[in-house]
Order: C-alpha cells, then structure tokens, then sequence
C-alpha cells in the first residue's frame, strides 16, 4: 500500500508562488539600487564595513576641502614671500649702487629714501592677511604682527608669536601650516627689517655701508630659507589631493565589492525569478483543474 | 438460524450501515475545506453469528463507530513549531523597524551625523578663528544631538508599540482559555459515553494552536480526553474544564505592562508566540541598543567637556562644558544629547589662548580614533552596533523561515493522516453506493421469495 499524501496541496503551491514572488522582488530591489544589501540584516558585515567606509569617504571629501583652503593660505604666503624675496633683490642692487665711492651725499639721500620705501613695502607684505587673519603673526593671527616702532633697533616691533598649527590632511597625517613671523622676517640668522634700516641708516650716514650690504645678503638667504617652507607646503599638499583623490577611488571600489549588485548576475535572477513565477502559477492553475474521480461518477 | 427474516434483517443492516458510511462520506466531502478538520471514518465489523442446530449463522454487518483520523502528536509538533515562527515574526515586525532607523546602507543612520561634526571639527583646524567655521561645528554638534534624541525616541516608540501587543497578546490568550477548557469537557463526555469526539478534538486542536502563536504551551495528556495546558515554567493555563487567566500589570520602575499568572510575575519565562516575540524585543534587545547608543552619546559628551574645558575659547576665557553633561551612568545620554554651547566663539580651539591656535581643536579631533566608548572609537562603537541590529535581524529571519518550513512540513504530515482525499472520498461513494443497492437487491430478492412462500400457503387452503 501506497502512503498517503497531504491531500491539500493549495498551501505548497502558495508557498511556492510566495517563494517565487519574493525572489523576483529581490532582484528587482537590487536592479533599482544597484546594491545587494539594502537591509542591515541582509549582509551584517557589510552593512557595518560600509559605515566605516562611509565615514572615511567623507571624511576624505573634508580633507580635500580643507587642502584646497590651505592651497589658498599658502599660495597667499608664497606670493608674499615672493614679492619680499624680490624687494631683497632690490636692495642688493641698490645698496651695492650705494657702495660706490663716487656718488654724491644727495645721491646717497636719494638711495636711502629708496630703501626706506622699500622697508614700508616689506611691512605691508610681513602684514598680509588671507581671509581676515594674519598670515605671518604666529597663532596670534587677529593682531597685526608687524608695526613701525621707533624705540625697536630694527625699525619694527613683532608683535605676533612664534606658535605653529598643524593639520590634518589624512587619517593620521598631520602636516605643519605656518611658519612664524619672527621666523621669517626678525630672524637671529638674518632680521630682514633690521637689515633694511641698517642699510637706510648706512646710506643716510655714509658710514657702515658695506657691513650693511653683507647684513642684507645674510637677510635675503635667510628670506629665501624660509620661503621653501611654504613651497614644500605646497607641493606637499598637491601630493596630498593625488594621494586623497586616489583613496576615494579606492574606497569606491571597496563600498562597491561590500554592497554592490552585480548587475548581470541581477539581470540574470530577475528574469530567472520571472520564468520561475510565471511556471508556479500556471503548474497551480493546472494542477488545481485537474478532474477528481467524482468527475467521472455519473 | 438461516430463515428469509433472518436474511432481511440481515439487509436491511446493511442498508444501515451503508447509509451511515455514506453519509459520513458526504460530511468529509462537505469539509473538504474546513481548516483543521479530520477526516471520519465509519467502521464496519461482523455482527455476532448465532448457532442454530450445530451451525454458526453469520448475523451480517454491523456500524461499530466513526472514528475521526486525528494526526495526534504530530498536532503537539506544529504548535511548537507555531510558537517559534510567530515569536520570531512579533520579534521582526519590531525589528524590522528598528533596522531602518540605523539603515546605513539607504544613508539613514548616525554615521553620517557623527561623521559631519568631525568634518565641521577638521574644518575648523585650519582656520579657528573663523566665525562662520566655528558656528558650522555648533550647527553640526546640535545635528548631531538631534539625531541621537530622535534615534533613541523612535526606539522608545516601538519598545511602546510591543508594549502593546503585549497587552493584546495577552487578551487574545485569555479569550482562547475559557474556550479549549469547554472542549475539554466536551471533548471527555464524548468519550465517556462512547461518541464520536472529532468535531470537539478538531475545534480544541484548532484552539491550542491558535494559543501557541501567542504563547509558548506545555500540553499534558491528563487522561479522560482532557489536556492540561502550562506555561513553560509550569504556570496553569487550562486544567481539565477549568482557565486560569494571565492579567498584566505595568512595572513600577519601567511602566512596561508584566504579565503574572495566579499572582506571581512570570514574564521572564515566556519566550514563544507573539507574547514571546514581543517581550524579547521590548525587554531585550531595544534596551541593549538604547544602552549602546546612550554609551556611545554620554562618553562622546563627556569626553568633548572635558578637552573644551582643557582650552580656551575665541576670546580667550577657559572653555566651559561643550554638551550639556549627561547623566549620571549615562542611562538617557542618547535621549537627552544637547549641546550646551550657544556661541559659537565658546568653542574652546585653542591651548595657549591665542585666536590662531588650533591645538585644542586637534585635541577635539583626536577623539575620532581614540578609544573613548567601552574600549572603541566611536564609529566602530557604531558600526558593531549596526551589525549587532543587521545580526539579530537576519538570525531571527532565518529562524522564521526555518520555523515556516518546518510547519509547512508538519502540516503536509497532518494532512496525509487527516486531510480529506476527493478521489478517496469518491471511490468510497462507489463502493457504499454499490454496497446499498446490492443489500437492496437481497431485500428484493428476499420479498419476492417471502411472496413465493405467501402463494403457496394461500393456494393449499
């Protein structure tokens, strides 16, 4: 004797369908998001990789960001340097044009008015703010780092301090953004203002110009020393977006190897679950026409 | 004794009892459909044969019953299957919920928020003198915040929703007790007096599943056709024509309704049907998440007061609290995470007091990627606790599915014992059908010799 069946197949075949249905909506869910996990609970880890991927995305975006503001500083700074370095230039020449025995006292006058200027014109760039601070005033940045003081041996008085900031530009890279005031311009090694003002006072005098044209020389190399600074900085940071902009990539990649769908693989369950769906209701309609022995009973 | 009465009787026995199948036949036919109804079957048996000059007679058929074909403990099967599959959907139908709240994947979640406040801190180190850059690291904090009040509100809201369907569960159970406990009785004066007990087996069996998608139950055989039904810890719910009802009352420190049995507490020992489901979800797992997430709130919060109070603000004052400082053992962090600066210059960036120092601020950053929650940084604190939620999500799904297909099985093994077969009903109409007009034709056969015999008694006078 045979065993007997469930009788009742209605809830299999239900189920069967249910099955089918679910599977094509699956696929459907992954074509329209183009993901794989569109639950927490349809791949945990992943899910929970993903929100460390996210937040290292993002976080790189405000890297990026705050490299191309630290750009706009240092590119300001670098230009001021320049500008400063190119004044030095100027006072070489000229205080070398001083040094000539031959010219007259007027003529020196006329020189030394030229350096003075040339003084006034090193302080507005020691001076240079970028978006309301001071570039060259320490952490100090809401004060004016530099003035014209008659009491101070160098014609100037720092009013800045020698503190650095440093940021980040990467998970755990920090790099340093300013260089001092004092570093730069009333350096022990080379005080660019105390320079300036010893060549006025030489020129004015007629005294002392030569140890004043060797002081500006000592100032100028020690101008141009610190200037590398900021064009390491830069280059440091055009390194840093290469470097960031490739992590994005990167991280793009990872999210899609995490949540990703792969899309022929999609496709392909999509119409798989659509030929399967389509075969569960028409077995179900066939099998539920089928005649019974009380058919035949006439 | 072989007399024509004898042979009648005998027939019209038949007839009897052909009738008696045929209609039972039609009854199954007619509840073909009927959930959880048992096939019948009328049990035929020889009739006691008489011995008459040294010969034994047989005495025809005899209708000794109707047995109902009960499937037995395959019944006890499919209620504990029941109690799983519907623990684990009261379980889903809350957490499902609670995974969309921390949907990292559709972009939903705290990762975003959390992350942004960093981002506005990193911003602000390259410039911390900036106005606008400091009132964008407040306007981020306070988003922040809101999105820890508004998680942890949405998680007291469905601890509230399965609060409820405690509630509900309960009334449901305590409207099934009263009635499988009248069954019972039904069910065991049938017995005794020999009746066909099925439709009342049927309607009790209907009964406790019914009773095991809400809770999970103990089922005693207590003899005599009762069942007695327990909790699992043995708390009485029906014993033989008796209920007891389950009452709740709400838990004076968490206002949450309990569930007592005959006075005593028992809501820790429940864990199937939806009550199950339900408490596990409102007792269990919403208060671990609320907990990692107040954990997560409160040390971010103590940790950001105490490094703003390190330095000093815009105008060179000492930096004060920046969150409103949490709770004591920060139960309710999450809930009441708010920021307690309001001007933006209050944010204490710098260490020597100087505007352009950001030491302070990299001193805010640095927290990112220490381990200030429980031994985490707190995005990992995060991410664990969305997989924990993904975890306990996908596990209790491929619990329910299990559960679904074992009952779809069980259900399969039911119905080969008790399911109505068409064809077997039909092929059982042809037999009876022919069995009748057979026990007729014998009747026939019998009254036209009967009138043989009349005949010839009148013809000899």
């Amino acid at each position: 004797m045979s065993i007997r069946v469930n009788p009742n197949i209605v809830p299999d075949l239900i189920a069967s369908i249910e099955q089918a249905q679910q599977n094509a909506q699956t696929a459907t869910q992954e074509m329209a998001s183009g993901r794989s996990v569109n639950n927490l609970s349809d791949n945990p880890a992943a899910a929970s990789a993903l929100v460390n991927n996210d937040a290292l995305t993002s976080e790189n975006d405000q890297f990026l960001t705050n490299l191309s503001d630290l750009q706009g500083k240092f590119q300001a700074a670098d230009s001021a340097l320049n500008n400063a370095v190119q004044i030095m230039t100027t006072a070489i020449s000229v205080g070398t044009e001083g040094a000539n025995g031959t010219l007259s006292t007027s003529d020196r006058q006329a020189i030394a008015q030229q350096v003075q200027g040339l003084q006034q014109q090193m302080l507005a760039l020691a001076n240079t703010s970028y978006e309301g601070t001071y570039i060259f005033s320490g952490t100090n940045v809401t004060t004016q780092p530099f003035a014209q003081s008659g009491s101070s041996p160098s014609g100037v008085q720092y009013s800045g301090n020698s503190g650095v900031t440093s940021v980040q530009i990467g998970d755990g890279q920090s790099m340093q953004t300013n260089v001092g005031g004092d570093q730069i311009f009333t350096n022990a090694n080379g005080n660019v203002f105390q320079a300036l003002n010893d060549l006025a006072n030489a020129l004015t005098s007629g005294n002392g110009i030569d140890a004043a044209n060797t002081e500006v020389q000592q100032a100028f190399s020690q101008l141009t020393t610190q200037r590398v600074f900021y064009g390491n900085a830069l280059d440091q940071v055009q390194n840093s977006q290469t470097y960031l902009n490739q992590e994005q990539v990167n991280l793009s990649t990872q999210q899609n190897a995490l949540v990703g769908a792969n899309m022929t693989q999609v496709v392909a369950n999509e119409s798989e679950s659509q030929v399967a769906e389509q075969a569960a209701l028409t077995a179900t309609s066939q099998i539920l026409n089928l005649p019974t022995l009380l058919s035949y009973i006439k | 004794m072989g007399t024509l009465g004898s042979a009648l009787n005998i027939s019209v026995q038949a007839m009897l009892a052909d009738e008696a199948a045929l209609s039972t036949t039609s009854n199954n036919i007619a509840n073909a459909n009927t959930p959880g109804y048992s096939r019948e079957t009328a049990n035929f048996a020889e009739a006691p044969p008489v011995q008459w000059g040294g010969q034994l007679y047989g005495t025809g058929v005899e209708l000794t019953g109707i047995t109902s074909q009960q499937s037995g403990v395959l019944q006890q099967l499919l209620n504990q299957d029941t109690q799983q599959q519907s623990q684990y959907n009261s379980f889903l139908t809350t957490m499902q919920q609670v995974q969309t709240l921390f949907n990292e994947t559709s972009g939903s979640g705290l990762q975003s928020s959390i992350t942004a406040f960093f981002n506005s801190l990193q911003q602000l180190s390259t410039d911390p003198s900036n106005t606008m850059y400091r009132q964008a690291v407040l306007t981020s904090a306070q988003n922040m915040a809101q999105n820890f009040n508004s998680a942890s509100a949405s998680l007291a809201t469905l601890q509230q929703n399965a609060d409820t369907s405690v509630t509900q569960s309960v009334n449901q159970i305590n409207s099934l007790l009263p009635q499988i406990a009248q069954l019972n009785s039904q069910v065991s004066e049938a017995q005794s007096t020999g009746q066909n007990a099925g439709a009342f087996l049927d309607q009790r069996n209907q009964l406790i599943t019914q009773l095991s998608g809400l809770i999970n139950v103990s089922e005693i055989d207590a003899g005599n056709g009762n069942i007695t039904l327990t909790t699992a810890n043995g708390a009485p719910l029906v014993v033989g024509n008796k209920s007891f009802q389950l009452t709740t009352q709400p838990d004076s420190a968490t206002g949450f309704q309990e569930v007592y049995s005959q006075g005593n507490n028992i809501t820790s020992t429940i864990s199937g049907g939806a009550l199950g489901g339900a408490l596990q979800a409102r007792d269990t797992t919403i208060p671990s998440i609320i907990s990692s997430l107040d954990s997560l709130a409160s040390n971010l919060e103590t940790s950001f007061n105490s490094v703003n109070q390190a330095g000093f603000d815009l105008n060179g004052n000492p930096g004060g609290n920046f969150f409103v400082p949490p709770p004591a053992g920060g139960t309710g962090a999450a809930a009441t995470m708010s920021v307690a600066i309001t001007d933006p210059a209050q944010i204490a960036a710098s260490l020597n007091g100087t505007a352009g120092d950001n030491s302070n601020v990299n001193a805010m950053l640095a927290l990112q990627n220490q381990a200030i929650v429980n031994g985490q940084t707190p995005l990992n604190a995060y991410s664990n606790l969305v997989f924990q939620i993904g975890n306990d999500v996908s596990t209790a799904q491929s619990e329910q599915q299990g559960a679904q297909a074992s009952i779809q099985q069980v259900q399969n093994q039911i119905g080969s014992v008790s399911g109505v077969s068409i064809n077997e009903e039909a092929a059982n109409l042809i037999q009876y059908q022919q069995a009748y007009q057979a026990a007729a034709q014998v009747a026939s056969v019998i009254q036209s010799l009967t009138s043989t015999v009349i005949t010839m008694v009148s013809s000899v006078h």
